[in-house]
């Protein structure tokens, strides 16, 4: 059995962008799933409990949330490994430097993002996977959104999030050799579109956080017309 | 001569001995530049100056001095090839300094690529990779059977707007990560797009693929600087194409026999007669 082209992919620069690439756009298309989920939220209690009760009694969950995980760990681990491969090749840098251009807020930052979305990912596992689900999942997340440092940090996950995708999802494609004259310019905005639809993330938290505090400053305006 | 336009400026430049030396930036005045010169014409002064002092002159690559070969290659205040877009160095002219200048002037600045004196850097890598698989292996005729054999004409364009990189580096040295894709997708590229180059197209991708990361060139991250600096405007849909190149040939192309070996047997060429 020939096990050069799966070497290939390890080992070779391409290879280990195209693996990127790959579980990049994975993580992307579960994103635009997990927004969807928690967007039933707004429908309530009733709604968001039954959902997730369906979710969690599914025997398929534990394979799925592995398989997620493999392939995050996967695009993180190739991620570091060719930015650590740079790191260590890299010659004397310039005495003055001019990007020409080609760079984003995006692209140059990647990086960056990436270990934010990790630090993010960690936080959000341990405060809404690792916990006692017994008052009830509906409870427990806006319950916790109605905590002003909790909605900072979830928002600022998505902010990463979002800065993250606006060159990610173009550059996948590109790695997997889609560039044309045609299909990139919807590309890229398609990518500028999925990054923006992150922003929901943050809204769905500012949305408890603020309804708290309209309700209080109902209650105070109640109290000082009175 | 004495001419109201002519200007003095100052030249911070990397002076390096040899490709073990360390070097160090060095400034120098030149005075009495002309806005007509070229920027290499400039150094050429320079030079001329330093030879009257009895110093070492500054070594700096050019050949045709019109763009069109490849040799020069400097980073000037920052900008790969200097401050004017998709040109050469040599293309750059004093005009586009003002009296009282500052210059800095710096070697590509590429782990590939080492100093081999002041601004004279190595690109022997490229070379290397060429050699890899950047040509057809049997004798593709002269000009009369490459008329024989129909080519789209889009195809054709395309080609030429490939093979119009003249490989002297410039997208190695303006990428954040040191990458080579640019080149070496705009080599691949020239030979996929056309009929002769097709059948050999597979082993090219991954020989070559090979050959430039065993140099040590960087991972392409996607930012583009490549093609906003490349003088001959060579796009990054190259790059794009190589990565299929590369997919296609290693999911779905014939295993090269020894797609290191081959690097070391003679490609078996007909002699021209």
């Amino acid at each position: 059995m020939n096990t050069g082209f799966i070497k290939r992919f390890i080992f070779t620069s391409i290879g280990r962008k195209a693996v990127m690439a790959i579980t990049g756009l994975m993580l992307g298309a579960f994103m635009l799933f997990h927004l969807a989920e928690n967007l039933i939220l707004f429908k309530g209690e009733v709604a968001y409990n039954t959902w997730v009760d369906f979710l969690l009694s599914n025997p398929l969950i534990i394979p799925l949330e592995l398989g997620l995980a493999a392939i995050f760990l996967t695009h993180s681990f190739f991620g570091a490994w060719v930015r650590i491969e740079d790191w260590i090749n890299a010659p004397r840098g310039y005495e003055a430097r001019k990007w020409q251009g080609g760079r984003t807020v995006g692209s140059a930052t990647m990086l960056y993002t990436a270990v934010l979305i990790l630090a993010y990912l960690v936080y959000h596992m341990l405060t809404f996977r690792f916990v006692d689900h017994s008052i009830g999942f509906y409870q427990m997340v806006t319950s916790a959104f109605r905590g002003k440092l909790f909605t900072a940090i979830y928002i600022g996950g998505a902010v990463a999030l979002v800065i993250h995708l606006t060159h990610g999802l173009q550059s996948a494609f590109q790695t997997l050799g889609v560039n044309h004259p045609k299909c990139t310019p919807f590309i890229k905005t398609g990518g500028w579109i999925a990054a923006l639809l992150m922003v929901g993330f943050a809204m769905i938290s500012l949305y408890y956080l603020l309804e708290l505090d309209l309700k209080c400053a109902a209650a105070v305006y109640q109290v000082t017309i009175q | 001569m004495n001419n109201s336009k002519h200007f003095n400026v100052t030249i911070r430049v990397w002076r390096q001995d040899g490709p073990e030396e360390p070097g160090r930036m060095v400034s120098y005045k030149v005075t009495d530049v002309s806005p007509d010169m070229s920027f290499l014409e400039m150094l050429d002064i320079l030079n001329e100056n330093l030879l009257k002092k009895n110093e070492k002159p500054l070594a700096f690559e050019s050949d045709c001095r019109e763009g069109i070969c490849g040799c020069c290659g400097l980073v000037v205040n920052g900008d790969v090839h200097g401050p004017d877009d998709h040109s050469t160095v040599c293309q750059l002219h004093m005009r586009r300094f003002k009296d009282g200048d500052v210059i800095t002037v710096e070697p590509w600045r590429v782990r590939s690529f080492p100093v081999i004196k002041d601004l004279v850097v190595d690109r022997t890598a490229f070379e290397r990779i060429m050699a890899a698989g950047g040509y057809v292996s049997v004798n593709a005729g002269a000009a009369p059977d490459a008329n024989s054999i129909p080519v789209n004409k889009d195809a054709a364009e395309e080609a030429m707007d490939s093979a119009a990189c003249i490989g002297c580096g410039a997208c190695v040295a303006a990428c954040p990560n040191g990458c080579a894709m640019l080149f070496t997708g705009a080599k691949i590229s020239q030979f996929a797009l056309l009929p002769q180059g097709a059948p050999e197209r597979a082993r090219r991708a991954l020989c070559m693929l090979e050959a430039m990361d065993r140099e040590g060139f960087g991972n392409c991250s996607n930012e583009y600087e490549c093609e906003a600096v490349c003088p001959k405007e060579v796009k990054v849909s190259n790059i794009a194409r190589f990565n299929r190149e590369f997919l296609l040939a290693n999911l779905f192309g014939k295993e090269p026999a020894a797609a290191s070996a081959h690097l070391k047997s003679t490609p078996d060429v007909p002699e021209d007669e």
